[in-house]
């Protein structure tokens, strides 16, 4: 049975309370990596910046101490500023009105905020630049520093580190949500067996589950147990009961049966022979009906007949099926044969006679003199098959569900039945997991009844 | 002939021996198994019909003891129970035979006559079925008293039905009653012997063929 969607499962749920919080805190883990592994590039490339800014303010006088900066910058100082193999470095030197006194007119000179020198990250001249601001006194005169470079390096160092860290938490992440998963999964290992123990089990099988589990799951299989123990029971005083019945029941209509027959037969009685005659067939009737509906009580699964299922003979049990019912074929003029092929099935020899006998019963009560009625066996794919087949008038198909009903009798029917013989033939099929078909007989003629077992032995 | 008819139910008891009676045998009836013993020790039976469902001592127990004991006497099991266990177990036990209640007086008889006649035949060689008399140590049959001719293999057909009758035997058995003689013998000649022996014994002894799976000498007398 497949569980239906949105079943509660145990797996997915442990996954779920699992997985979800450890992906959020390897997620998290990374992002501090990140930014642990980032700040000190920064840091050191923004000293780098810094220690420009104070060469540059080194070179810067106030000749006249009025307050106009010269900087004294020569160009090979320039050269040894500027130059860098990756980045490119640019500077403004501008005095208090905001004048440039050197270096790129276009950089943006603003003063510090905060921290003294304090850094931004800008665009400038189509690309990203850190642009630090350092504002320091030459003399008397207030100067602002703007020194910037691209970010190239950085952002190089950045995603080298980042690459290598990002990639080592991210096989662990990997590697732990694989060991939570096998975890889990290898955790609830004896649910499953446990699981597959009981689906292997048959229906009408009933002893305790005995397969080791885990302390967890014992008080579930305890609970079973219990319940398995008292179906158990139950079933057990049930056929005490029914034993109990037969015998009170059978004993005593024995007994009338009999001293009916005597009775019949005597001369003292023949002034009331057709009277004693009808009562005898009317016992007889009333006993069938009693042994149908014990058999049917016999047949019905809460009966867990399941230790009287044995390896069976199934040629052998249609041959006593027909030299049971020898006497009778012979009394109606019926030829009762059978064509039995080798097959052995595992089921209940008690049933399966049963069965056999109501089947054959049927097939004599409905087939006219001079008629035939073949029990057939045998093999048929990985199963078995039981049929009785006659060339009688039929069933017609439109009535062929309902005679399967408890006490349901065709119209016009003939014999001792109850109405009970189709319906112990389904239940006791069914207790065989067998199928139970009803068909045309031989040339559309006649009934076919077919038992198709799933499996034989 | 005598049979011990052990039933605690006094209307079946009743039919039973007056039943038994009309068809000639002497009947003596108990109604425990502690009965059962005690007549068993004073009288000789011909055989035993036992009540499985006795009170006190059941039928099975009783059985058990008597075959316990070594009596040989054939014992037919009556019981109102249908479960398979109850009839293995029976025949486990050392039962010749068993019916299920309720049956006809008819039936019970047949069985009787059957029990009676295949515990006499393993003591006495003599086999009668109706008008057929098999002398089986002699193999010699007589129809109506007039004494028939049959081959050795003819012979081993009829033994063979005659000891199983009223029940069906299969083909397969009857041909290995006849490879004692001859190992070349196929199902289709077993046809031919049936035919032949229905031709000798005439129609007072019937040999029905069971299509599929054999034949079936009839008791005439049932």
């Amino acid at each position: 049975m497949q569980p239906a969607e949105g079943t509660p499962s145990i797996r997915r749920r442990l996954l779920l309370l699992l997985l979800a919080p450890l992906s959020l805190l390897l997620g998290l883990g990374v992002f501090i990596d990140y930014l642990s592994g980032t700040s000190p590039i920064r840091t050191a490339y923004d000293r780098a910046l810094r220690e420009d800014a104070l060469a540059i303010a080194a070179h810067l006088r106030d000749e006249d101490g009025n307050g106009r900066i010269d900087a004294d910058l020569p160009p090979q100082a320039v050269a040894v500023l500027r130059a860098d193999s990756v980045d490119s470095i640019y500077y403004a030197v501008r005095d208090a009105d905001g004048t440039l006194v050197s270096g790129d007119g276009d950089l943006p000179t603003e003063p510090p905020r905060g921290d003294n020198p304090s850094f931004r990250d800008i665009q400038f001249r189509g690309e990203p630049i850190r642009i630090g601001s350092y504002a320091t006194r030459v003399g008397n005169a207030a100067v602002t520093i703007a020194i910037a470079e691209t970010t190239r390096k950085r952002v190089a160092a950045t995603t080298r580190i980042l690459t290598s860290i990002v990639l080592t938490d991210l096989l662990q992440l990997a590697g732990t949500l694989l060991l939570v998963w096998l975890g889990v999964r290898y955790g609830l290992r004896p649910l499953r067996d446990l699981g597959a123990q009981i689906r292997q089990r048959s229906a009408r099988d009933l002893a305790p589950l005995d397969a080791p589990v885990p302390i967890e799951v014992q008080p579930l299989v305890n609970a079973l147990n219990n319940l398995f123990d008292t179906v158990r029971a139950a079933a057990h005083s049930q056929q005490q009961f029914l034993a109990n019945a037969a015998h009170q029941l059978r004993t005593p209509l024995t007994g009338i049966i009999a001293q009916l027959e005597l009775l019949a037969r005597d001369p003292a009685g023949a002034a009331i022979r057709e009277q004693l005659l009808d009562l005898h067939q009317g016992s007889r009737r009333l006993a069938h009906t009693a042994n149908q509906l014990l058999a049917l009580a016999r047949a019905e699964p809460t009966a867990n007949t399941q230790d009287q299922f044995h390896e069976l003979d199934l040629a052998a049990l249609a041959g006593d099926g027909v030299a049971d019912h020898l006497d009778r074929s012979l009394a109606e003029q019926i030829d009762l044969g059978a064509d039995a092929q080798p097959a052995r099935v595992f089921g209940s020899a008690w049933l399966l006679r049963e069965l056999l006998a109501n089947l054959i019963d049927n097939a004599l009560s409905y087939t006219p003199a001079g008629g035939n009625v073949t029990v057939r066996c045998g093999r048929v794919g990985a199963g078995a098959f039981l049929e009785v087949e006659d060339d009688g008038p039929g069933i017609p198909a439109d009535e062929r569900a309902r005679v399967r009903e408890r006490f349901y009798r065709l119209p016009g029917s003939r014999g001792n039945g109850c109405g009970l013989g189709l319906a112990i033939v389904e239940e006791i099929a069914r207790a065989h997991e067998a199928k139970l078909s009803i068909d045309d007989g031989p040339g559309g003629h006649g009934t076919r009844v077919r038992i198709e077992f799933a499996r034989r032995v | 002939m005598r049979i011990l008819v052990v039933e605690d139910d006094a209307l079946v008891a009743d039919a039973i021996r007056r039943g038994l009676a009309k068809a000639g045998y002497a009947v003596d009836h108990v109604g425990s198994a502690e009965q059962a013993t005690s007549a068993m020790e004073s009288e000789s039976f011909d055989l035993a019909v036992v009540d499985i469902g006795l009170p006190g001592t059941d039928g099975l127990t009783l059985l058990q003891r008597m075959r316990r004991t070594g009596t040989a006497l054939p014992v037919l099991i009556l019981t109102a129970r249908d479960a398979l266990a109850d009839r293995v177990s029976a025949l486990d036990l050392g039962a010749d035979d068993y019916l299920v209640k309720p049956f006809e007086l008819p039936e019970l008889i047949a069985r009787c006559r059957a029990l009676i006649r295949r515990s006499r035949s393993a003591t006495n060689s003599d086999l009668v079925i109706g008008p057929l008399r098999l002398e089986l140590g002699a193999h010699r049959v007589e129809v109506d008293g007039v004494a028939v001719n049959l081959t050795r293999r003819e012979w081993a057909v009829l033994e063979c039905l005659a000891l199983n009758v009223g029940r069906v035997v299969a083909k397969e058995r009857l041909v290995q009653a006849i490879a004692s003689w001859d190992e070349e013998i196929g199902a289709n000649a077993i046809e031919v012997y049936v035919s032949r022996l229905r031709t000798k014994l005439g129609g007072a002894t019937p040999i029905r063929t069971v299509r599929g799976l054999g034949y079936r000498l009839d008791d005439a007398a049932s």
